[in-house]
């Protein structure tokens, strides 16, 4: 990037901080685009972790493809016709260890590098949904962000538990294609389907997630810069898969509260009983063992539940 | 009675057939089946090659009419390739490029071709079977072309079938079923042939031919056709199950508020085609790999380098496909513990998939590199399965594969492997034994140009692929510059693009060079070309119906190449599998020795 872009992305980035808080949040800068053949940018708190582990590995697998090519070339052009070849089985006690160490280095390292970055990674973070579950009705200090997102031909629904923390009640804010999270605090989402498999993919947070019909699925992530980021579908759902865009809008703290209250405040006003029950659509919140094991449901909703909780 | 007579007494040799009926068509004699997937493959692999290009074309040009072909394929949306065109476009190509042209050709082909030349035996175990093999997997053949034809057009629910996506709602209409169907048939084709191959090798060895004097070739066959025996049965059962869920409303695989509140998991799909799935790309591999490791000890001119540890490799590669398939699953919200330990087992294959690696390389190191063109496409081969192979590492992570899952870095892998890989390698099989097709050899210089243009264009295309994979693009996107982290990546789309319309170019010099080999005159052809020990080249090119008028005795392993001694006495670099050695002196250099020790 030269200078002039980095002046002229600086410049925007502060139009937009400029005008995010001195306007309603959802007016905002264009999705800023990416250049280059690196990943995306990383917005994440925790996806450098996935990045470096990419990056490190790209390394060494450019390492030993090297390697291969300067190995083959030398067969190929100083061992070519005119060179005698060796009578040799090669599987004499020394040769076997050799190749043996060989493939054992290659794999303790590389392998084992990420074998336990991985394990790593997946025990304090991406696989981890017991730290961040806390519940904020009951713990004051739950910074956690509570989603559920129900994904269909070709869309994604979001649900937020609104202002009384509870899924499924009156004041729910529901959108379409639009989710707003806070900077800086631990989102959870809990993703299901109506109708296919879709695949819930966040590039500039390094991660995705199936959402499968019948199921539930988890997947966190927690912002670390604000602005407007694309979602994607990472599933083949049909013939329309491609136009399956959602916008994620990172709100600084105080913003984000004053969207939540607002929204979830226009919910409960609008809200009518006697609609159509696929606008209810929502899950009792999952709960999971540190291993992972799905326990049970936080609680279990009824339709009577949703009409008549206020 | 001998051994030698007791097994040609059970191999008796079968008349030569007069009819053409019964030559060409309904023919038992292993050779002609070869032919016959040969063609059969080749004819698929140009169509699903051409789909290629038309999913090429899209991402390069997005919603431009494709020149010339577009009115002929797409002339109801004048030319152009619509979303829906598009998801039958990459979902047949995959499928057809699977089973209707690598299958066939591979192991169809080649495993027909060379297990029953290269073990000493005299046809397949059950030629009739063999046989029944081919047409069922013709039948199958014509199912798929006949599912482009009916309303709704063909399976569109990508090569995975995934439901609930290829479930009724999501590919209405009789296409996807015919698609299933075909599937299933193949299948059984598959099987058919597995059981076949892996009889063959195991009782039809001739004297002598032990397991580890077996060429390479032979033990990719073989372990081959073992996970096919195994697992194209579950892809079977996942197929049957998709058609009952079509045709009578059950809901194996149907969850959510399309299933009316049965219980069925679209997940059981996966887990079920995966089972299958994952051997399935050792399948297309391994016998590629079984050519590799006998092209670089032959023309190297030298011995391959620790045979057995090659054959325990892909034998530990062999049982390992069979329990690593969940990396395929990983973010479908599968069990931590169950993804952990396939993360482990997934890396472990790469420790035997190096060891081979390493003994290719050490064969070829201080040898006497002849560039034929078999060896051409070996390296080649090597070349594109090291880029594959070492790209899969960070695939094979669940942490890092929660960024590259469902990306073109994906796609640029597998192709690399089992596209690429299988593709350089058949064509060098091709190449090797086209004496044992069709009597001749192929013209040389048209087979290096082709060699040239297809190497340079499928790594051109795939590294491409890899590179807008890292950058974040995801596969199967009919448009895929619609989101702002893949907008900047068209360029990148449109030169990979190019390179792959230079590589169907590069066909063009195939095509021609396989016309001249199959009904040009065929030119003189030495009975044994490249100067290799194995069994098939002691008959004539091409071999009798019967191979072997008497069947040999195998006295060492196909890799008796460079023995200086051997260069002493004979004053070549090679010694014949069924030689004898040292050789039984001769009646008149017997007296000329002993006169000399008067």
């Amino acid at each position: 990037m030269n200078i002039l872009k980095r002046l002229k992305y600086s410049i925007d980035r502060m139009i937009a901080v400029v005008v995010l808080l001195g306007f309603s949040p959802t007016v905002f800068a264009e999705v800023e685009k990416e250049t280059g053949y690196n990943m995306p940018r990383d917005v994440s708190e925790e996806g450098h972790r996935i990045t470096w582990l990419i990056e490190i590995t790209m390394w060494f697998l450019v390492v030993l493809f090297i390697l291969m090519i300067i190995w083959m070339a030398i067969a190929m052009f100083k061992h070519g016709e005119n060179h005698e070849a060796q009578y040799d089985h090669g599987d004499a006690k020394k040769q076997v260890a050799i190749a043996l160490t060989i493939s054992t280095v290659i794999f303790v390292i590389v392998d084992g590098n990420l074998y336990v970055n991985a394990m790593i990674d997946l025990d304090e973070v991406f696989w981890n949904f017991k730290d961040i579950d806390c519940d904020p009705k009951e713990d004051e200090t739950c910074k956690t962000v509570k989603i559920e997102i129900n994904a269909h031909q070709w869309a994604w629904d979001a649900r937020y538990a609104g202002e009384d923390k509870v899924f499924n009640t009156p004041d729910d804010i529901v959108t379409l294609n639009d989710l707003y999270v806070p900077v800086g605090q631990p989102v959870y989402v809990q993703l299901g389907s109506t109708d296919v498999i879709h695949s819930f993919n966040l590039p500039n947070f390094r991660v995705k997630q199936d959402a499968v019909p019948g199921n539930i699925t988890p997947l966190r992530f927690q912002a670390k810069k604000t602005g407007e980021f694309d979602i994607g579908c990472a599933e083949h759902c049909g013939a329309f898969h491609y136009k399956m865009k959602g916008k994620l809008t990172v709100l600084s703290v105080e913003d984000y509260k004053d969207w939540a209250q607002q929204a979830s405040r226009s919910s409960a006003v609008a809200f009518n009983a006697d609609d159509n029950a696929d606008a209810r659509w929502g899950w009792p919140w999952v709960r999971y063992s540190t291993s992972g094991q799905k326990l049970e449901s936080e609680q279990s909703v009824t339709d009577a539940d949703a009409k008549g909780g206020e | 009675m001998g051994i030698q007579a007791e097994y040609q007494d059970l191999q008796p040799v079968h008349h030569t057939p007069t009819k053409f009926f019964y030559k060409y068509l309904w023919s038992t004699d292993h050779k002609v089946i070869a032919r016959q997937f040969l063609w059969g493959g080749l004819i698929f692999l140009a169509l699903g090659g051409l789909q290629a290009m038309f999913i090429r074309w899209q991402w390069a040009f997005p919603g431009e009419p494709v020149p010339v072909l577009g009115e002929i394929f797409f002339g109801d949306s004048g030319g152009v390739i619509t979303p829906g065109h598009y998801t039958s476009l990459f979902t047949s190509h995959g499928l057809i490029m699977i089973f209707w042209a690598i299958t066939p050709l591979m192991i169809g082909a080649f495993g027909n071709l060379t297990i029953p030349l290269l073990i000493g035996a005299r046809d397949m175990a059950f030629p009739r079977l063999n046989a029944a093999s081919f047409w069922t997997w013709a039948l199958s053949g014509v199912m798929v072309l006949t599912s482009f034809m009916v309303p709704y057009g063909t399976a569109a629910g990508g090569w995975t079938t995934y439901p609930p996506v290829s479930g009724n709602v999501g590919s209405p209409g009789w296409g996807q079923s015919l698609f299933v169907l075909a599937l299933f048939t193949t299948g059984t084709a598959t099987i058919m042939g597995a059981i076949n191959y892996t009889t063959t090798t195991i009782r039809l060895r001739a004297p002598g031919m032990t397991w580890m004097r077996m060429p390479l070739t032979v033990w990719g066959q073989f372990l081959t056709a073992a996970l096919n025996v195994l697992f194209v049965p579950v892809l079977a059962a996942a197929g049957i199950l998709l058609l009952l869920d079509r045709w009578f409303g059950t809901s194996f695989y149907v969850a959510g508020a399309l299933s009316g509140g049965a219980a069925g998991d679209p997940i059981l799909f996966q887990h079920l085609f995966w089972i299958f799935g994952h051997p399935e790309v050792y399948i297309l591999i391994l016998p590629a790999w079984g050519f590799v490791g006998d092209f670089v000890s032959y023309f190297s001119r030298k011995p391959h380098y620790w045979y057995k540890g090659s054959v325990y490799s892909m034998t530990a590669v062999t049982i390992l496909s069979a329990v690593v398939y969940g990396h395929h699953m990983y973010t479908t919200g599968m069990s931590p513990l169950l993804g952990k330990s396939f993360m482990l087992l997934t890396l472990i294959i790469s420790v035997p998939a190096e060891l081979l690696f390493l003994n290719w390389l050490h064969t070829m190191y201080h040898g006497s590199m002849r560039k034929t063109v078999p060896m051409l496409f070996a390296l080649g081969t090597i070349f594109v399965f090291g880029s594959g192979g070492l790209t899969g590492l960070p695939l094979a992570t669940i942490s890092t594969d929660l960024y590259l899952h469902a990306t073109m870095f994906v796609v640029g892998h597998f192709h690399l492997t089992m596209a690429s890989a299988a593709f350089l390698g058949t064509f060098g099989a091709i190449y090797y034994w086209m004496p044992k097709l069709f009597g001749t050899l192929a013209n040389e210089r048209l087979a290096k140009w082709h060699f040239w243009f297809s190497f340079i264009g499928l790594n051109g295309v795939f590294i491409g692929q890899l590179i807008s994979g890292y950058a974040g693009q995801p596969r199967r996107l009919y448009d895929p510059f619609q989101y702002a982290f893949t907008e900047h990546l068209l360029g990148i789309n449109q030169i990979t693009s190019y390179f792959a319309f230079f590589l169907a170019f590069g066909q063009i010099f195939f095509v021609i060079n396989w016309f001249k080999c199959v009904f040009g005159k065929k030119g003189a052809c030495p009975d044994n070309p490249w100067g290799v020990g194995t069994l098939e080249w002691t008959v004539s090119n091409p071999p009798p119906v019967y191979n072997f008028a008497e069947i040999p005795t195998v006295y060492r392993g196909p890799y008796e190449l460079s023995n200086p001694e051997v260069k002493e006495v004979l004053g070549r670099d090679w010694l014949g599998q069924a030689e004898i050695w040292p050789p039984e002196p001769e009646a008149p250099f017997e007296q000329s020795e002993s006169e000399a020790s008067k």
